[in-house]
């Protein structure tokens, strides 16, 4: 009898209910099963494909010949703003994040995600937000100053429209729904892992995930900030990025990047996680040096923030920054080549299958390559105010962005659509798709590098009859049509599978990982029993039994179970030992921290822009109205707000449940009686016609005191909440964690307070 | 204070010479460098951008590298290490902090200015930071093992601190040139290479955003390394094994 072992169940449901497998089409939009939110957002992707690419192929026949008239300027600007944003925020985004919260449960033999409920509404934020974006159509004009959206055409003396608007906060939604996600997945994977999972045994496309979350708590509130600034911008004449009252266009752009190159690595890590599963199963190879996988995973992920200044080259920062980002800059290239020779590496030797996941995957190692290339081309600086702006960056951004991101999501369809669908797809037609889209995706981008290098501008609606530009724009054009035919094609290869594909077996590929051990498709329940994980490739491990990964270690019993804390004889089946309540705690503690940790960089990008327009002189002379002796008061009130709730969690936790109660509400008070100071402040200073907009000063006070003025009210509700319930009796039984997870938010509040104060009041009578 | 602290080391290492006390030297002729060599009268006097070479040199290097060069047996420093390990932040504070308060203008200038007489502060200076390189580096690279943080936590403790450095070297970017006046004065009078004052400050922002940077991702990948290759787990086994 082969070793197996018990997958924690969550104990509590809704009374009432069963568990069952109906498949009623209105279960999907209730649903909380990773597995159909999956589906949702990968069917998500397919839909704005369709509608980013047709948007696009609008624009390629403007361009197919010079002066054309097809469509003016006004449209043509929205439909490349729209085609970029939806690409990007809507199309690559939500599959990579539709297949990470299918397979990551699956690879690590969890039978969900750590927050279900969490889960769903991460997916239908991003929905939401799409429908926003594309709302804007119909509310008076797309947003149309292009995907990055640079101030001060964004401003609302400028872009008039709404169609902005609807761009922040489409956005805004999404990113909710992203950095959701992104939570979930990191408490998935660092607390919800098999217990024989150790973390070197991870399978890589979930290690790319881990890091790829990481990414994405640290670069959205950044986008965030940016957003948020906009919109108080336009819609309340802040002055954030208008140069004209002392605020800073390129503030925008230094915000918008800070983000936007970690955004482009977000969208590429995963895939390389993707492809390090792909290359070994179609190799029939282990993946070649896991550890530097690994490690310039995280290279990259921590380089990803030294490298934004690559986009500003042309705005004359001066030679010196310039200088220093062009080494960093060639520097991340490094990581990332580490990786390709890797997967060469896995596949030398082995034994290839070429099927059209395996296809898919190398065609990526040589577009992705060509895309490096011309991307380290930019790190050199004088090639880059040679290039930038033209259709040299179009080819660049297209061959990372299809030829990378794309074909990963490509190549992970064919591998893991017999287990999502527990069908096969029709082989002959999918690599008629592919090779269709590898022509014309070739056809389409190639020549643009020439186009750019022969100076043609990008995001210009037409172009003049100059020698060369017309055959090569027509040869571009041509090539995305042909594209548009194998989407076409594509998708009728997944209506055709779904319809009368053959049924899939559990393991069509011989793969390694653990989601192959379910059916096709998985059960409601993903896993009864896990297989013992001892390497990273567990199931092959059991398919082979004689060819094992890993080494007999003859005491390994002494490491595996910390929770037991007793050695086990080696062999016996291993329990999940840890009481549920163990178990919770350690995921919500983890969760909040990693909520509170995107919430203080969102701090830090706002606290950055006051301190940046502080140096504007005068600024800080404005800060003589601001009433220092009273909101000093009022902070020690909040700060001691602090300690009244650490001493309702130390109550807690000794059972008494009336000092708990007490101390609670005096943290209410306390609170309260904070907001009701801010409230004064803000009511002196709109007498003295001190507001949003009068003012750079009054911009970025009311912004950074504003928003935390909100965090405190949304933990007082919260917090409010919690003491009604404990009113109600609902914590007498001490072992719940919520009590303790609201007062890491709610100290959290209280530490920025701290920050703010000191910058904002402190700081201008220390720097006079 | 080079010899007094070689000779702390000595006696540390019971002593014996190991083959880390190599890592030893090369930090205190670092440290040498920095404070009395002429690259530091440099800093000193002409540029802040080699001031700042020098200070990262003493925060990020020479004092990661004493704490990695002790060695593991005296027991002499286990409570201070034990006390330390359940205290993480402190370290982390430390390190950030003192990093953060050197930089402060007002603290800055009055430091710059205290130079023609005795050269205590500047010295303080650099003890400090010494000291802080130190600590903060304890929970990464101490000499007991079971102290030091979870090597995944490690990369998280760095890349923390990696961001508040850059933090604070775009701040000094671009900051206003007058920001730290002794040097955007001084240089005007004999500037050996031409370095206008205004590159000069960007330089040095620049020197602590960047390389400064690649500084904690190589700490970052040391600990990667580390953990993958399950060096600690085979001390830390060792270690058990003995205790039980």
């Amino acid at each position: 009898m082969r070793d197996i072992v018990l997958v924690p169940e969550p104990e509590e449901s809704l009374p009432g209910m069963t568990v069952s497998n109906n498949q009623g089409l209105l279960q999907w939009i209730s649903s909380v099963d990773h597995k159909q939110i999956g589906i949702l957002y990968l069917w998500l992707s397919v839909l704005f494909l369709l509608v980013g690419g047709i948007e696009v192929l609008l624009v390629r026949i403007q361009l197919f010949v010079p002066n054309s008239h097809f469509m003016g300027p006004e449209m043509y600007d929205q439909l490349f703003t729209m085609h970029g944003t939806t690409m990007i925020f809507f199309v690559l985004t939500p599959a990579i994040f539709g297949f990470a919260t299918y397979f990551v449960p699956l690879m690590v033999g969890a039978n969900d995600m750590a927050f279900p409920r969490l889960n769903a509404f991460s997916f239908w934020a991003t929905f939401f937000g799409g429908c926003l974006l594309y709302f804007s159509f119909l509310a008076g004009g797309a947003p149309d100053a292009g995907w990055f959206n640079y101030a001060p055409l964004n401003q609302y003396n400028y872009s008039s429209s709404q169609g902005i608007d609807y761009y922040c906060t489409g956005l805004l939604f999404s990113g909710i729904g992203t950095v959701t996600a992104s939570v979930n997945f990191v408490v998935t994977i660092l607390c919800y892992r098999v217990k024989t999972m150790r973390l070197q045994q991870l399978p890589l496309f979930v290690w790319m995930i881990l890091i790829n979350s990481f990414l994405v708590l640290a670069a959205f509130p950044s986008l965030n900030a940016a957003l948020a600034m906009l919109l108080l911008d336009r819609q309340l004449h802040a002055h954030f990025f208008s140069a004209v009252s002392g605020g800073s266009a390129i503030l925008w752009q230094h915000l918008f990047w800070l983000f936007g190159h970690p955004e482009v690595y977000i969208l590429i890590l995963p895939v390389f996680g993707i492809f390090s599963e792909v290359f070994p199963v179609f190799s029939r190879k282990p993946i070649f040096g896991y550890g530097m996988v690994v490690g310039s995973g995280i290279a990259i992920a921590l380089l990803a923030f030294g490298v934004w200044v690559h986009h500003m080259f042309a705005t004359g920062l001066g030679n010196t920054v310039n200088s220093f980002f062009a080494a960093s800059s060639l520097l991340i290239g490094i990581p990332t080549g580490v990786k390709i020779f890797n997967w060469l590496a896995t596949m030398h030797g082995g034994k290839i299958r070429f099927s059209v996941s395996m296809l898919f995957a190398i065609a990526f190692l040589i577009e992705f390559t060509i895309g490096g290339l011309s991307g380290i081309s930019f790190a050199i600086v004088p090639i880059d105010w040679q290039l930038t702006d033209t259709y040299y960056v179009v080819a660049h951004l297209h061959f990372v962005f299809i030829g990378g991101s794309l074909f990963g999501l490509f190549s992970g369809l064919f591998y893991w659509l017999p287990k999502i669908s527990g069908r096969l797809p029709d082989e002959r037609l999918s690599k008629w798709f592919f090779w269709l889209f590898v022509i014309g995706f070739n056809l389409t981008f190639l020549v643009q590098h020439a186009l750019g290098a022969m100076g043609m501008p990008r995001r210009v609606y037409t172009y003049p009859n100059l020698p060369g530009w017309t055959i090569l724009n027509q040869v571009s054009t041509v090539g995305g049509f042909l594209m548009a035919a194998a989407v076409g094609l594509l998708l009728y290869v997944l209506v055709k599978t779904a319809l009368v594909g053959k049924p899939a077996p559990r393991d069509p590929w011989d793969a390694n990982t653990l989601e192959w051990t379910t059916a096709s498709p998985p059960s409601l329940k993903n896993f009864d029993r896990v297989i013992p994980v001892r390497s990273t490739r567990p199931f092959r491990d059991y398919k082979r039994p004689g060819d094992v990964d890993y080494k007999e270690e003859p005491d390994r019993g002494h490491m595996e179970d910390p929770n037991e804390g007793r050695p086990e004889a080696p062999g016996t089946p291993v329990r999940a030992a840890a009481s549920p309540a163990g178990e919770k705690n350690r995921d919500y503690s983890l969760m909040i921290k990693l909520v509170v940790g995107t919430e203080a960089m969102f701090f830090v990008c706002l606290i950055m822009a006051y301190v940046y327009f502080s140096f504007v002189p005068g600024y800080t002379a404005q800060s003589g109205s601001l009433d220092i002796k009273s909101t000093g008061m009022f902070s020690i009130l909040l700060f001691s707000s602090s300690f009244t709730y650490w001493l309702a969690e130390k109550n807690y936790g000794s059972g008494n449940f009336r000092a708990l109660k007490g101390w609670l509400l005096a943290t209410i008070a306390l609170g309260a009686t904070f907001l009701f100071g801010q409230g004064r402040e803000y009511a002196h200073l709109l007498h003295d016609q001190v507001n949003i907009g009068s003012s750079l000063f009054g911009t970025g006070f009311f912004t950074l005191t504003g928003f935390h003025g909100l965090h405190v009210l949304v933990g007082l509700v919260i917090i409010m909440i919690i003491t009604g319930l404990s009113f109600r009796g609902d914590y007498a039984d001490r072992r719940s964690s919520v009590i303790r997870t609201v007062g890491v938010y709610w100290h959290f509040v209280d530490l920025v307070w701290l920050f703010v104060f000191l910058v904002v009041y402190v700081s201008p009578h220390i720097f006079k | 204070m080079a010899i007094g602290l070689l000779y702390l080391y000595y006696k540390l290492t019971g002593f014996r010479w190991p083959r880390k006390s190599v890592l030893f030297i090369l930090a205190m002729l670092l440290f040498l460098l920095v404070t009395c060599s002429p690259p530091h009268y440099l800093g000193m006097h002409y540029y802040l951008s080699a001031h700042m070479i020098g200070h990262i040199l003493l925060l990020l290097i020479c004092g990661p590298l004493m704490v990695f060069s002790l060695p593991e047996q005296p027991q002499t420093l286990r409570r201070f290490s034990s006390f330390l390990s359940k205290r993480a932040w402190l370290a982390w504070m430390t390190g950030v902090g003192i990093m953060w308060f050197w930089h402060i203008p007002s603290i800055f200038n009055h430091m710059m200015s205290d130079m023609p007489g005795l050269a205590v502060m500047p010295l303080l200076q650099a003890a400090s930071l010494l000291f802080a390189g130190i600590l903060f580096g304890w929970p990464l690279f101490g000499p007991y093992p079971e102290d030091r943080v979870h090597p995944l936590s490690g990369i998280i403790y760095l890349a923390a601190a990696c961001i508040s450095c850059s933090l604070m070297g775009l701040l000094i970017t671009f900051a206003p040139l007058d920001t730290y006046y002794p040097f955007a004065g001084i240089k005007r009078m004999d500037n050996l290479w031409g370095i206008s004052p205004k590159e000069d400050l960007q330089t040095a922002g620049l020197i602590m955003w960047v390389p400064c940077c690649l500084l904690y991702l190589g700490g970052c990948l040391l600990l990667l390394r580390r953990w993958l290759t399950g060096d600690d787990r085979r001390r830390n086994k060792h270690i058990i094994a003995v205790s039980n």
